[in-house]
């Protein structure tokens, strides 16, 4: 955008958060989680009156059943309405979609863990209700169905490499079920669910004109016709309450304000929205309702929020409507899709990591006329985010040649406040060019957008990313299986007998090994994969996501569990790239080169994971081998030659008639699940730690070439030949970024790498906490380097008084 | 080809020149300054250290030295017995043992150099020498600067003056910018400070006023020392004098003591607290006072 208004830009900057958005910061960080048993009181009433009905129309009544009779608040601070459970932080289930998932309500107490590390009480009535629905729906669901073909194909053999943590998710946790979950804004808010239902109402007409046979398509617009008039209704249902608030309320203000959320209730998302208020609320009522469709798959992700809602609020701007009310509103959706829980289980909980629901929200990027189409909403969407300080959403800038300097300033500005990450980098001329190569037409891919954490995805298609229980594949757990003869972490025979380690006599016939081993695993959990894919929609349907979410759906009259190859993606994670290079480069050097050490020495080692005085000897050999990350062309060579190796089994795999596997490498937080999978490795890791970081990022402390030589590296992997998110996670000082000229050195960082050709890129910038936390934990934060004019020195090599005057710069620098 | 002594080669550098830049350490120096932050910089060889801190203990290092300089205790190199061969630092595993300089030829370290060209040119950046004293190694820096030059990589010396000003004037035409120190302005404080006389530096300060196209006068600003009116006064005439009144302050800071006790070395200043850039400021703001573009280095 040449014609960004600077003005605005510096209102922005000045810009705190409203009184409403901090009475609510104040309430969601005072309120415990809670979990609540009235959808599934509903869910349960609807499923008993609707036997024997067509699966479609069923799951669209239990969910109108639902919107019609869930308990609704409306909040003093609320600027939008709108929430799973009257509580500012609550959760619902889904029994319905995962049958009984969640062990601990068998436990009479009423406490269990919702995630990792957040625990729920329900009262004993709640307790029973939950119950009920475990037992009506159990062994009949989607994935336990799912779990018995499996049973029936391979025998133990998937529990197996699940328990290895040679695959994730398991079908229990909460991708089950997910397709896109970007909801197609664009065309919500320009019609209206009134027009969806128009249109389907015509497309019911016209198959009856036309004598269709396909009955299921009739099921799939009356289905949707049903949800849509629930979602209508239970926006009116607000309107009502907010209406009954109005006439209590005293203050006239206060009246004003329900009388302002009542009348935008009337209005939306039945009809087009006018204004940013309106569109935002719409956005939330749609978002709830597919939540409440199916609430262990709850992302709301925003997808390209700057663009789709700029002309509403370019609009209310220019007829003078206050700046810091747009940003009120703004921040509310904001901050409550960011604080969005719900009840993980399977792997979900182990492998991500999180507490609340996972949403993304990418600016910038081009638009379909290849023009660079960053605006003031891109900036604004910064500003708010890093005053609301949540962990979620994911914020992507979608850089590229064109993206302008104020926006690359304020992001970087952004990294710094948010102690980094907020936003990421990534590069967006790639990311459009490799779904082109991958088949996609130029005007669809450009609008590619973010799901989960990093994976980019585009919201015309649906994704099945994950749904069918094969998102992320464990190359370390594989490495792990090629040295043990096929036996992974658990001593099951996983793998094929391709030999022991240490009986290898050569570095190309133990790379072939690893390559047959990957290639059994690969297409045994792709093909079961398929098998899911085939048969979900006899289980589970999703008539909301479906209209709202693929805009295919409305004219094929197709829920998408039943994919259609013109418009689905599939999507794994070939994962540990960089742990399985660093481990070969080791054994090559070591063993088939220089003959320092025997596979019978080092196998003794590992799986002895490297005890006693030996072990520690071998494991620092091991740790002095060239590791990637440092420039080094012999390092580097592996990992681009296991990169390629590991696509090209992967595409080998026959997906037709659906197009082959996008390959995406990122990895949020499951480092540490998918090092439970793998022993001690040959890269110097011990059993059971966590592998590296990210897709791309160097093993910790193993960088010492510095931060430059780090991203030399990164584009020498050429990832992006073959795969889509590559994460790359960079650790610096915070006063990396303290001064307006250190900015624009880091701007002009981020720029050449990604000229040169990175994916994406990350930056930690450690604040004060973190700085005491590399002062007690040197061994992972081995890189840092202090950057003091004229001085250098690794910050883990200073003397603690010395630490602490460094430590004390940085908090000044702030 | 030409060598020096280099003891690092740092990338991603923003406090050494404009853009980002690779800075170049070398070794030896003709100064003694007592607040010197790289006293590993200081002699023309090179020099093993130990970092207790990051010992473990192993005992590998004790009969790896032919010499029976590597003692069993927290003070691990006997001085007296160590000739710095470094065979004791080949067998730590840990990073105690640390071995500062290698010498490098002048094509090898443009190699290096040349490898982040993108972020140069991203920047405005490019490579700076430091040190220790860069015209310790006047062929060396001829021969680098010469190959940057002919790679269009920007060029930036950190002298602290105190050298040749022939060799200053033969490596004036492929420098784009000089870093100069003015570190004290009173002769007899100077070479109780330095151990050595300040009149060849402010002689050089001329030249490079004179004859560089750029030069960025600095001053480690050390409590109690330099911090005094009669110096501000003092550097702020000479400044004007040259016709350059600007001044980049670098405040003391003692990161460097952990090098020190790594050596064996004794730091004068080492018990000095460090200044905050706070205190730099108010000096900065004397120095503005006197007409002087005095800005504070982080």
């Amino acid at each position: 955008m040449s014609t960004v208004r600077k003005d605005l830009l510096e209102k922005i900057d000045r810009l705190e958060l409203s009184p409403r958005n901090r009475a609510w910061r104040a309430a969601m960080k005072a309120a415990g989680w809670r979990v609540s048993p009235d959808r599934e009181r509903w869910t349960v009433k609807s499923w008993k009156e609707t036997e024997g009905e067509d699966l479609e129309i069923r799951r669209a009544k239990l969910l109108a059943c639902i919107l019609d009779n869930l308990t609704i608040a409306i909040q003093p601070y609320d600027e939008i309405v709108g929430r799973p459970t009257p509580w500012v932080i609550g959760c619902q289930t889904s029994f319905d979609v995962c049958g009984d998932y969640i062990p601990g309500i068998w436990n009479d107490s009423g406490d269990f863990a919702a995630t990792l590390d957040a625990s729920v009480h329900i009262d004993a009535e709640g307790l029973e209700i939950l119950r009920e629905s475990a037992r009506l729906f159990r062994v009949k669901t989607m994935p336990e169905m799912t779990y018995k073909a499996w049973e029936a194909l391979v025998g133990s053999w998937e529990k197996d490499a699940e328990a290895a943590k040679l695959k994730d998710p398991s079908l229990d946790s909460a991708i089950t079920g997910q397709s896109t979950s970007v909801l197609h804004w664009d065309k919500i808010l320009k019609v209206g669910l009134r027009g969806y239902i128009e249109q389907c109402r015509q497309h019911i007409e016209a198959a009856r004109t036309a004598m269709e046979t396909d009955i299921r398509k009739i099921y799939f617009w009356e289905a949707s016709i049903i949800c849509l008039e629930a979602v209508i209704r239970h926006a009116n249902r607000y309107a009502d309450l907010a209406e009954s608030l109005a006439a209590a309320s005293t203050e006239s203000e206060e009246r004003e304000h329900y009388l302002r959320i009542a009348a935008t209730c009337r209005r939306v998302p039945e009809h087009p929205a006018s204004s940013l208020r309106e569109a935002l609320q719409s956005m939330q009522f749609c978002n709830l309702a597919k939540m409440l469709e199916n609430p262990i798959q709850n992302n709301a992700h925003w997808g390209r929020g700057d663009q789709y809602l700029y002309p509403y609020f370019i609009k209310d701007i220019d007829s003078g409507v206050p700046l810091e009310d747009e940003a009120s509103l703004l921040a509310d959706l904001i901050g409550r899709w960011g604080t969005q829980t719900f009840v993980s289980s399977g792997s979900q909980k182990e492998s991500h990591q999180i507490n609340f629901g996972i949403n993304n929200v990418m600016v910038g990027g081009m638009g379909a006329d290849g023009k660079d189409r960053s605006n003031e909403l891109s900036y604004l969407f910064l500003h708010l985010v890093s005053l609301l300080h949540l962990s979620s959403p994911t914020v992507g800038l979608r850089w590229n040649s064109q993206t302008p300097e104020w926006l690359m300033n304020k992001a970087i500005r952004t990294n710094l406040a948010t102690k980094g990450g907020i936003p990421l980098f990534e590069n967006d001329d790639a990311v459009t060019a490799s779904f082109v190569r991958d088949g996609i037409p130029y005007e669809e891919a450009v609008e590619w957008c973010g799901l989960g954490c990093v994976y980019p995805t585009v919201p015309s298609r649906s994704e099945h990313y994950g749904a069918e229980g094969v998102a992320a594949f464990n190359l370390a757990g594989i490495l792990h299986m090629t040295l043990h003869n096929g036996r992974d972490i658990n001593g099951k025979q996983t793998g094929l007998a391709t030999g022991e380690g240490r009986d290898y006599k050569d570095f190309e016939s133990l790379y072939a090994a690893f390559l047959t081993q990957h290639r059994y695993l690969c297409h045994r959990v792709l093909w079961l994969g398929a098998v899911a894919r085939d048969m979900g929609h006899e289980y589970l349907r999703l008539p909301l996501l479906s209209i709202l979410g693929i805009d295919a759906s409305m004219d094929l009259g197709q829920d998408l569990m039943f994919p259609h190859p013109d418009y689905s993606l599939f999507g794994i994670s070939d994962r540990a790239i960089i742990d399985v290079a660093d481990s070969l480069t080791a054994l090559k050097k070591l063993v088939f080169e220089s003959g320092a050490l025997t596979m019978e020495q080092i196998m003794d080692a590992l799986d002895s994971n490297f005890a006693g005085a030996e072990g520690e000897r071998i494991r620092r050999l091991c740790m002095n081998q060239p590791k990637y990350g440092n420039d080094d062309p012999e390092a580097d060579s592996l990992v681009r030659r296991i990169s390629q190796d590991s696509a090209a089994i992967i595409h080998s795999f026959d997906n037709s008639p659906f197009p082959q596997h996008i390959i995406s490498r990122e990895g949020l937080a499951w480092h540490y699940y998918g090092g439970l999978g793998a022993g001690a490795l040959p890269n110097g890791r011990k059993a059971l730690e966590p592998l590296n970081d990210g897709s791309l990022s160097p093993m910790r402390g193993m960088d010492t070439k510095g931060p430059t030589a780090v991203l030399r590296s990164a584009c020498s992997s050429c990832f992006s030949d073959v795969a889509y998110a590559s994460v790359l996670n960079q650790k610096f000082s915070s006063s990396v970024a303290a001064s307006p000229d250190s900015v624009d050195k880091l701007i002009a960082y981020t720029n050449a790498f990604m000229s040169a050709g990175g994916t994406h890129i990350q930056y930690n910038l450690l604040d004060t906490e973190q700085l005491k936390e590399a002062k007690s934990n040197p061994g992972d934060y081995s890189d840092l380097i202090v950057r003091i004019g004229g001085f250098s020195a690794y910050f883990v090599q200073l003397s603690p008084e010395i630490q602490d005057d460094v430590i004390y710069r940085s908090e000044f620098e702030l | 080809m030409s060598e020096a002594l280099i003891s690092n080669i740092q990338g991603y550098s923003i406090h050494d020149g404009p853009g980002i830049r690779t800075t170049v350490f070398v070794q030896g120096c003709p100064l003694r300054c007592r607040w010197c932050a790289n006293p590993e910089n200081l002699s023309r060889s090179p020099k093993t250290g130990f970092l207790s801190r990051l010992c473990r203990s192993c005992g590998t290092c004790l009969t790896a030295c032919s010499k029976g300089a590597v003692l069993p205790g927290p003070r691990r190199i006997d001085r007296e017995k160590c000739d710095n061969c470094g065979d004791c630092v080949k067998v730590c595993d840990t990073g105690a043992l640390v071995q500062y300089g290698s010498f490098m030829e002048a094509g090898d370290v443009f190699e290096q150099v040349k490898k982040d060209d993108m972020f140069y040119r991203a920047s405005g950046g490019g490579v700076t020498v430091s040190g220790g004293e860069p015209f310790m190694w006047p062929e060396f820096l001829e021969e680098l600067f010469s190959l940057c030059r002919g790679a269009g990589i920007h060029t930036c010396v950190e002298t602290c003056a105190c050298v040749s000003p022939d060799s200053i004037r033969a490596l004036i035409p492929l420098t784009d910018m000089f870093y100069c120190d003015l570190k004290i302005m009173d002769p007899e404080l100077h070479r109780e400070q330095t151990g050595a006389d300040n009149a060849l530096i402010l002689e050089n300060a001329r030249l490079l006023a004179a004859e560089s196209s750029v030069v960025c006068f600095r001053k480690p600003l050390i409590p109690g020392v330099n911090d005094c009116m009669e110096d501000i006064s003092a550097t702020s005439s000479f400044l004007k004098e040259l016709g350059v009144p600007r001044l980049e302050l670098m405040p003391y800071h003692r990161a460097g003591k952990t090098k020190y006790e790594a050596l064996d070395m004794s730091y004068a200043t080492g018990e000095l607290s460090p200044l905050s850039p706070a205190e730099a400021e108010e000096t900065g703001k004397l120095y503005i006072s006197y007409g002087i573009k005095c800005t504070v280095s982080r």
